[in-house]
């Protein structure tokens, strides 16, 4: 393992941070809890997306993305940006806007690149000459060819995929890598200092920034990465990256180090994403040195873990249709690759089950019962993983792709086929139950799980475990403080309560832009050590026809507004662990692939365009008028029409939101 | 003030715009030719003009010889037309500036554009915000940083889900219950909505969020201390009372430093550019040559 030496390091940073000179800002406002204007104590809903890259990242600059973290957060908060690609004169061909701001950003471009970027493109620093940045610079071009520009993505970008005894910076960050941890020290210095700019520090607490970034070790391309976030401007001085820090456990060590004991007021987290793509090697029981988990490994990944992003750009990472118990509604937007490399080369590839969370969550139960701690104690949240600077940019009906893994869009012409690979959609968003939008009050939300994820709508849930709730709480005015008084909220545990029938649970939630079609809750507990999962409907009208007009996307048949239940597990063995989370379902809606076929009007007995093209490819289940006339039992069909029997793509989803589980402990 | 312009220089400043600008005074400048197509128009003729002089101070300065893109870029080029020479790559650089290959090659345009462009926006130290610039530039542009104004209303909602068919009768119920209830606050009536809560305190953008355009100007109309309703929202009916306002405001500078301080050097950087670039055409002496 590599450590930094400070003393090679330019004061640079430290003195943006002291905030020495004529020219810094003067001393920031308080930040106190309680001081927004519409503080509550039993909490409310605040919405942001904590995964965004800008052109800070390795991936999305060789992409085309100009934007940066300012234009990022200002997109956040309503403003229109431009996407790629751009034209010869600099203008971008294409815009984006959302539809409602959002309340809160974490802006997470790759750490392990911030310095090389800096130094390729800074003619002042050392490294800058260097044959590596001269490529880079050479891909920059608008007229470089796309196949050199890959070469220097798979150079560069490639070393986060090293084992990790072999990652490092790439060459031309210098001897002992100094050129870049001098630069990236600068970067992360302006980062933070961006974050602060937009942090609304007045009363009216209109939105909220952390400073963060993505660690991002893969090897062999196995995606293990992970976002550190920040709760406020007192951070380590460098952020650690895969090449800092080559294992996990390195990286928690030095931010518990670094971070949490410094003494600063700084205060950390790490959320882990895509464990879809991980080959099933993110809950895996090996830590670094290649033993299984000590009763301290799994401390400090519960402690620095609280959450994990169930959802995003490049697919959901629930569960694996079936895997476990039979869940219809597990085949919510999996995607067919099994790491990071097949996603990136399209290449199919069978997910690998043991990396759904799911999963997960029964293995964390084992290894608590014998090493105390759950590892995989994991709260929920959702996000873009956005890389053209769109935090929140989650419309179905308003795709443009969002670069990274996806379709990169830099060369011109505009896309006139589907902006992204057909098997990735616009990602999802996350949700806290907090007092107020302000750093203290959403970091500890997120901390202590009060959380959700969405898979885009703002489908409000809310959610919570007791042992005494009347049955009528859903018609109580009261419900949330009855839910907090009688019991604990998402991502809550319940203690044991002697003589008590099962737990039960209240789960609300209100629609947005599409009717409710029911509330589900999934319990999963270990039976005499074995992983059991059931999946129950609490509250729905199974025979509401809802559908979707295909000629126009526009939803059909009823669906509910707002639903709420009160349930008790009648089955609960109190001797057993067990975790209960509510999953909320929209009626059907158009997939974003369907959107964009019915929105170009497609002809497909007279396809002029590459969008007719990809809508009539009965392969992508997207010419549905097609497909529908086919008899999939029958087996003479020729190859064409037999593709519409397995679909690469649902062209109607089911939008949801996922709630923390609540826990249950038995007594010890 | 030798540092900054040492530093201007370092990062790319433009020679002969430096000193137009910091001199304060016209200055006797090159003369160039510009030329742009028969039916240019005007906005496409400025536009050739800015990036031409750009171009012959990125020259001036000796970018199109010395910057490390432009000097690979080149090499690839003359290996690309003598493949089989076996000069060295400074030889081969040569050549081309012999043939004046940079002056015309579309990368190294770019590149010199890019490097001037970046070298007109550059703040020195010693145009870094004070903190009386910071209080001018908040006092100057409140509108900027001004926040929304808030409503505290009170809430009771109706639930169409759990009321169905009742729910208008329903409402009318609670209309006559909420007459009654004077200056007391409406706790436990109605259903409840997550998020919702029986009185908070909210922009209108907020409300109209969270439950439609319809609840947002219910609020909105609403007279102090009298109940409205019921307003429709997809959720279903709501009764809505306004108990006091907060108009717009602009919050200290103490409060919003950072956001200022951004703000002002985004405006900064956009009257740099503008003033160095003026300069330089009013030094510039400019010859149009329109071509068929």
């Amino acid at each position: 393992m590599r450590r930094i030496s400070l003393l090679v390091l330019t004061p640079v940073w430290l003195i943006v941070a002291a905030g020495c000179g004529k020219d810094s800002a003067p001393p920031a406002g308080s930040d106190e809890f309680g001081r927004c204007a519409d503080f509550h104590e039993l909490r409310q809903v605040y919405w942001g997306d904590t995964h965004v890259h800008t052109n800070l990242s390795f991936d999305a600059n060789m992409q085309g993305t100009r934007t940066s973290q300012a234009d990022a957060y200002q997109f956040a908060q309503g403003k229109p940006i431009a996407l790629q690609p751009y034209d010869e004169a600099g203008n971008p061909t294409r815009m984006a806007q959302i539809d409602r701001p959002l309340d809160f950003v974490m802006v997470s471009d790759h750490a392990e690149f911030l310095g090389t970027l800096a130094v390729c493109n800074d003619p002042v620093l050392p490294g800058y000459d260097s044959q590596q940045c001269i490529d880079y610079r050479d891909a920059q071009a608008f007229d470089a060819d796309p196949a050199d520009v890959r070469s220097v993505f798979i150079t560069i970008n490639g070393l986060t995929a090293a084992l990790p005894p072999e990652a490092q910076y790439p060459a031309l960050c210098g001897p002992g890598d100094v050129y870049c941890l001098e630069a990236g020290m600068d970067v992360w210095g302006e980062i933070v200092n961006g974050a602060e700019a937009v942090y609304d520090r007045s009363d009216s607490c209109e939105f909220t920034s952390f400073p963060g970034y993505e660690w991002s070790g893969g090897p062999g391309t196995k995606n293990l990465h992970r976002n550190v976030m920040f709760k406020n401007a007192n951070v380590t001085e460098l952020p650690y990256n895969y090449f800092d820090e080559p294992y996990a456990e390195g990286l928690w060590a030095r931010l518990q180090e670094e971070c949490i004991d410094a003494g600063t007021g700084c205060d950390t987290l790490t959320i882990p994403h895509n464990s879809n793509l991980s080959e099933g090697i993110y809950f895996e029981n090996r830590m670094g040195n290649g033993e299984p988990f000590t009763a301290e490994y799994v401390e400090a990944r519960n402690a620095m873990e609280p959450v994990i992003e169930i959802y995003q750009h490049k697919g959901a990472s629930e569960c694996l249709p079936g895997e476990t118990v039979s869940d219809e509604l597990c085949g919510f937007e999996i995607i067919p690759f099994s790491n990071l490399a097949t996603t990136n080369l399209e290449i199919i590839s069978a997910p690998d089950p043991r990396g759904f969370l799911r999963e997960a969550y029964g293995e964390g139960m084992k290894l608590e019962e014998s090493l105390g701690t759950n590892p995989f104690q994991y709260g929920i949240t959702a996000a873009t993983d956005t890389h053209v600077s769109a935090p929140g940019f989650v419309a179905e009906d308003d795709f443009k792709g969002h670069g990274g893994a996806g379709q990169p869009n830099r060369f011109l012409p505009p896309p006139e086929g589907f902006p992204d690979i057909e098997y990735l959609s616009p990602g999802g968003l996350t949700a806290v139950w907090a007092e107020e939008n302000a750093r203290e009050a959403i970091f500890s939300a997120i901390r202590r799980k009060e959380t959700f994820g969405t898979s885009g709508p703002r489908i409000v849930v809310r959610m919570f475990g007791g042992w005494d709730y009347p049955n009528d709480l859903c018609s109580a005015a009261d419900l949330a403080e009855q839910g907090y008084d009688g019991g604990v909220p998402m991502g809550g545990t319940l203690d044991p309560q002697p003589g008590s029938a099962g737990p039960m649970f209240v789960v609300s939630a209100k629609q947005d832009a599409v009717p409710l079609q029911r509330i589900q809750i999934v319990k999963g507990w270990l039976e005499g050590g074995d992983y059991q999962v059931v999946v129950h409907d609490l509250d729905w009208d199974p025979n509401n026809d809802a559908s979707v007009d295909f000629n126009t996307c526009t939803p059909q048949g009823e669906g509910f507004g707002d639903l709420c239940s009160v349930w008790q597990d009648q089955d609960f063995d109190p001797s057993e662990r067990a975790y209960y989370y509510a999953r909320v379902i929209e009626n059907p809606t158009c997939r974003w692939t369907t959107y964009q076929c019915v929105h170009e009007n497609y002809d497909c007995e007279n396809p002029s365009r590459e969008i007719d093209l990809d809508c009539c490819d009965p392969s992508a289940g997207l010419n549905v008028d097609w497909c529908e006339s086919i008899d999939c039992t029958d087996q003479s069909l020729p190859p064409a029409d037999a593709r519409c029997c397995v679909p690469r793509v649902e062209p109607v989803i089911q939008e949801r939101a996922w709630t923390s589980p609540i826990w249950y402990q038995p007594p010890s | 003030m030798l540092r900054t312009l040492l530093h201007f220089f370092l990062i790319g400043g433009l020679l002969f715009g430096a000193k137009v600008f910091i001199e304060g005074r016209r200055v006797e400048g090159p003369e160039i030719t510009v030329r742009v197509s028969a039916d240019a128009t005007q906005g496409e003729v400025d536009n050739a003009v800015r990036e031409a002089i750009l171009l012959n101070e990125a020259r001036r300065y000796g970018w199109d010889k010395r910057d490390p893109i432009v000097f690979t870029h080149l090499v690839r080029n003359m290996r690309f037309i003598d493949p089989d020479s076996t000069d060295g790559d400074l030889a081969l650089y040569e050549r081309a500036l012999e043939m004046n290959m940079q002056a015309h090659d579309p990368v190294v345009r770019s590149r010199l554009l890019y490097r001037a462009g970046a070298a007109l926006a550059y703040v020195p130290e010693d145009r870094m915000p004070t903190r009386d610039e910071l209080q001018a530039h908040l006092r100057a542009h409140g509108d900027r940083f001004e926040r929304e104004g808030r409503v505290r209303f009170q809430q009771v909602f109706l639930s169409r889900s759990k009321r169905g068919d009742a729910l208008s009768a329903d409402a009318s119920a609670m209309r006559e219950q909420l007459s009654t209830l004077d200056e007391r606050p409406p706790k436990g009536l109605g259903d409840p909505l997550p998020g919702l809560r029986p009185e908070q305190s909210a922009t209108l953008s907020k409300i109209k969020d969270d439950y439609g355009v319809e609840l947002a100007q219910a609020v909105e109309e609403a007279v102090t201390g009298v109940w409205r309703g019921p307003a429709t929202s997809v959720y279903g009916l709501h009764f809505v009372k306004v108990i006091d306002q907060d108009a717009a405001y602009v919050p200290a500078l103490d409060i919003i430093a950072a956001e200022v301080r951004a703000d002002l050097l985004r405006e900064l950087r956009d009257e740099l550019r503008k003033e160095r670039m003026d300069a330089l055409l009013g030094a510039y002496a400019v010859h149009i040559e329109r071509v068929p």
